[in-house]
């Protein structure tokens, strides 16, 4: 899988570089304008992070130049600028997604993957670690093909720590993830720990044990 | 209590100008006696050199008394100390059975070897009646002049006060937070009004500016921060992540990615608070109110399994309101979220919505220091130091917007704020 990442805060981009490379994806990157449009026609790539405020023109020019070329790669924005017009004229212009900063990484790393299994592996429709399995279109889940009945928060959670799995997720990541509002007001991140809590023992009631770890007071990982 | 202008203004002619007129009147009545006395004395005087003369010409032509008229009798039966002093009699006038006034005046001459003394009369009544029918007729005039007085200054002052009230109902009306400018006229006739109205349209022009100012550097300051946020987020992340984290170093980036978390979130609802400031969501439409709110509601019930807390919710369906769909789910999302925070175990949350009102209760702690200051930035509930203290700020805001009344009453452990929509 390939990635360009277009920022030109070279400290973000480097965290950005070093989280997805660490996911195995490939990156490539661009710090301007003109850097980008030169990477977008040279290469092909599964998915483009693309900054808004770039040096040499906006964000969206390049995305509106991408998409008249015919250029279908995906491509997720980032903005300082959580403004509904700029969010509605991304998504016009042809953007899939939009993440406000400051964003975690994992919940971009979470809308990459989710961006590139609804566009690019059509069949591929379940989500499978160890004995877990998770059909996403009737979003439901199974361990050891015993259906594991979860409710709404609970499903989002799984699924989110399984397509960052083997990584550590912060609690306010999951958090801001479940939290289906205006990204101000997210509710208070104490209750991820009982929501994590029941899922747990969902999982183990059907055979599923200890796939969640708890690491310190930092946030919470899934691997098996 | 003070009075208007021109409430005062008419008091003081009310007050003073009797106590000038009633001054006024006393003197004109002083001089005109006075005038009046001294009529009667020349008129007096006059006949006596009349009678005088006719002695000298002629003696027997001259009868020595006529009544009312004068009195000529030879000797000297007045005494020398009433002569040549003007007095005062009555004399009777059996025809019409009445006493009349006169004043009478005594000289004494010698004519031809012999002394005469010499009395005439004049009729003081005319000149009484004259006198106290002047004094009425003035009186007459005094009250008119003063009823004048008093309806040509205030008719004069109120139109004097035009421009005045004008403008005070135009400052009164301006709101610094609408963006608009204001601009009073500065042809108003009367030039105290147009300085007035120059110096308040410069001033406003100042404040706005400056207000515009405040603004724009706190928007930019919260947006310059987003960045730098993130890039501190996402180092957090990778270092969380890294093999070699200790339980000493993983309780550290605990706190610090508990401090960033909080930044953040406060720096995002500070924008929100500008940006509706800035009119920045200015489209509307019919937003099904009963519908977002079982929706919200469930989804914190959802999210606060396991809490304590007893929620009970009684929603009319089918309420809507035309308003900005963000604003309003920013609007009941800090209600309820506000609600589940700041309760105490075992508490409970009863939301209710009908078509005039939506009314959220919740059990909690009072609050420290007056109820006035809740919707304050930055003001927070006690051992909450987790929460931003922006959410019922943003609340205030919002119903300010849409003219919804705000409401909050606080009676033994209970929190009620209750939004009303006002005539549907």
């Amino acid at each position: 899988m390939k990635l360009l990442i277009i920022e030109d805060e070279l400290s973000l981009m480097a965290s950005i570089v070093q989280y997805f490379t660490q996911e195995k994806f490939g990156c490539d990157t661009a710090v301007s304008f003109e850097e980008g449009i030169r990477k977008i026609e040279d290469y092909q790539y599964d998915c483009i992070i693309l900054d808004i405020n770039l040096p040499g023109g906006n964000g969206l020019q390049l995305l509106r130049y991408l998409r008249q070329n015919k250029n279908r790669d995906g491509v997720i924005i980032l903005s300082a600028r959580d403004s509904l017009d700029d969010r509605i004229a991304g998504l016009d212009i042809g953007a899939d997604d939009y993440l406000t900063k400051p964003f975690h990484l994992s919940e971009l790393s979470a809308r990459v993957k989710a961006l590139i299994r609804r566009k690019y592996a059509e069949g591929a429709s379940t989500l499978e670690i160890g004995i877990l399995k998770v059909d996403l279109p009737s979003r439901s889940v199974f361990s050891n093909g015993q259906p594991v009945p979860l409710s709404k928060i609970e499903y989002d959670l799984l699924l989110f720590l399984m397509t960052n799995r083997n990584r550590v997720v912060s609690r306010q990541a999951i958090a801001e993830h479940v939290h289906d509002g205006p990204a101000e007001q997210i509710p208070s991140t104490d209750f991820v720990y009982s929501h994590i809590k029941n899922l747990k023992r969902k999982l183990k009631e059907k055979g599923c044990h200890d796939i969640i770890q708890t690491v310190y007071g930092l946030g919470y990982k899934l691997s098996l | 209590m003070s009075k208007t202008l021109q409430q005062k203004n008419t008091r003081y002619f009310l007050i003073w100008l009797p106590v000038v007129l009633l001054a006024a009147t006393a003197l004109f009545y002083v001089l005109m006696s006075a005038h009046a006395h001294h009529m009667e004395k020349e008129q007096l005087e006059l006949k006596q050199e009349n009678i005088w003369n006719t002695l000298l010409a002629n003696r027997e032509a001259l009868a020595s008394h006529i009544t009312g008229e004068y009195d000529l009798l030879p000797g000297t039966a007045v005494p020398a100390g009433l002569l040549r002093t003007q007095r005062d009699t009555t004399i009777y006038y059996p025809a019409s059975k009445e006493w009349m006034a006169f004043k009478l005046l005594t000289e004494q001459r010698k004519v031809r070897g012999q002394t005469y003394q010499l009395t005439t009369y004049v009729s003081s009544k005319e000149i009484t009646h004259l006198i106290i029918k002047v004094f009425i007729a003035e009186v007459f005039v005094f009250i008119l002049l003063l009823a004048a007085i008093v309806i040509i200054n205030r008719k004069s002052s109120g139109l004097l006060w035009r421009p005045f009230y004008t403008s005070m109902k135009k400052i009164n009306d301006y709101d610094i937070t609408q963006n608009h400018s204001l601009s009073l006229t500065e042809q108003t006739g009367i030039r105290e009004f147009d300085q007035l109205n120059q110096v308040i349209t410069q001033l406003i022009g100042n404040v706005s500016l400056a207000y515009g100012n405040q603004k724009q550097f706190v928007e930019n300051a919260a947006h310059e921060l987003q960045t730098p946020l993130a890039i501190i987020r996402s180092k957090l992340e990778l270092l969380i992540n890294s093999p070699q984290l200790t339980e000493e170093t993983a309780n550290l980036l605990a706190d610090i990615t508990e401090a960033n978390d909080r930044l953040s979130q406060m720096n995002r609802n500070l924008l929100l608070l500008t940006k509706i400031d800035n009119h920045q969501f200015p489209e509307q439409s019919s937003v099904n109110l009963s519908h977002t709110l079982e929706k919200l509601v469930a989804y914190y019930k959802d999210y606060y399994d396991g809490g304590p807390l007893d929620i009970q919710s009684s929603i009319q369906p089918h309420i809507s309101l035309r308003v900005n769909v963000s604003l309003i789910e920013i609007l009941l999302n800090n209600l309820i979220n506000n609600a589940f925070i700041h309760n105490i175990p075992n508490g409970y949350i009863r939301v209710s919505l009908d078509s005039h009102a939506l009314t959220i209760e919740n059990t909690g702690h009072p609050i420290e220091g007056g109820t006035e200051r809740l919707f304050e930035r930055f003001k927070k509930g006690r051992e909450q130091s987790t929460t931003t203290g922006l959410g019922l700020s943003l609340v205030q805001r919002i119903c300010l917007i849409y003219h919804f009344p705000l409401q909050y009453t606080y009676l033994q452990n209970i929190h009620r704020i209750t939004i009303s929509f006002g005539p549907a």
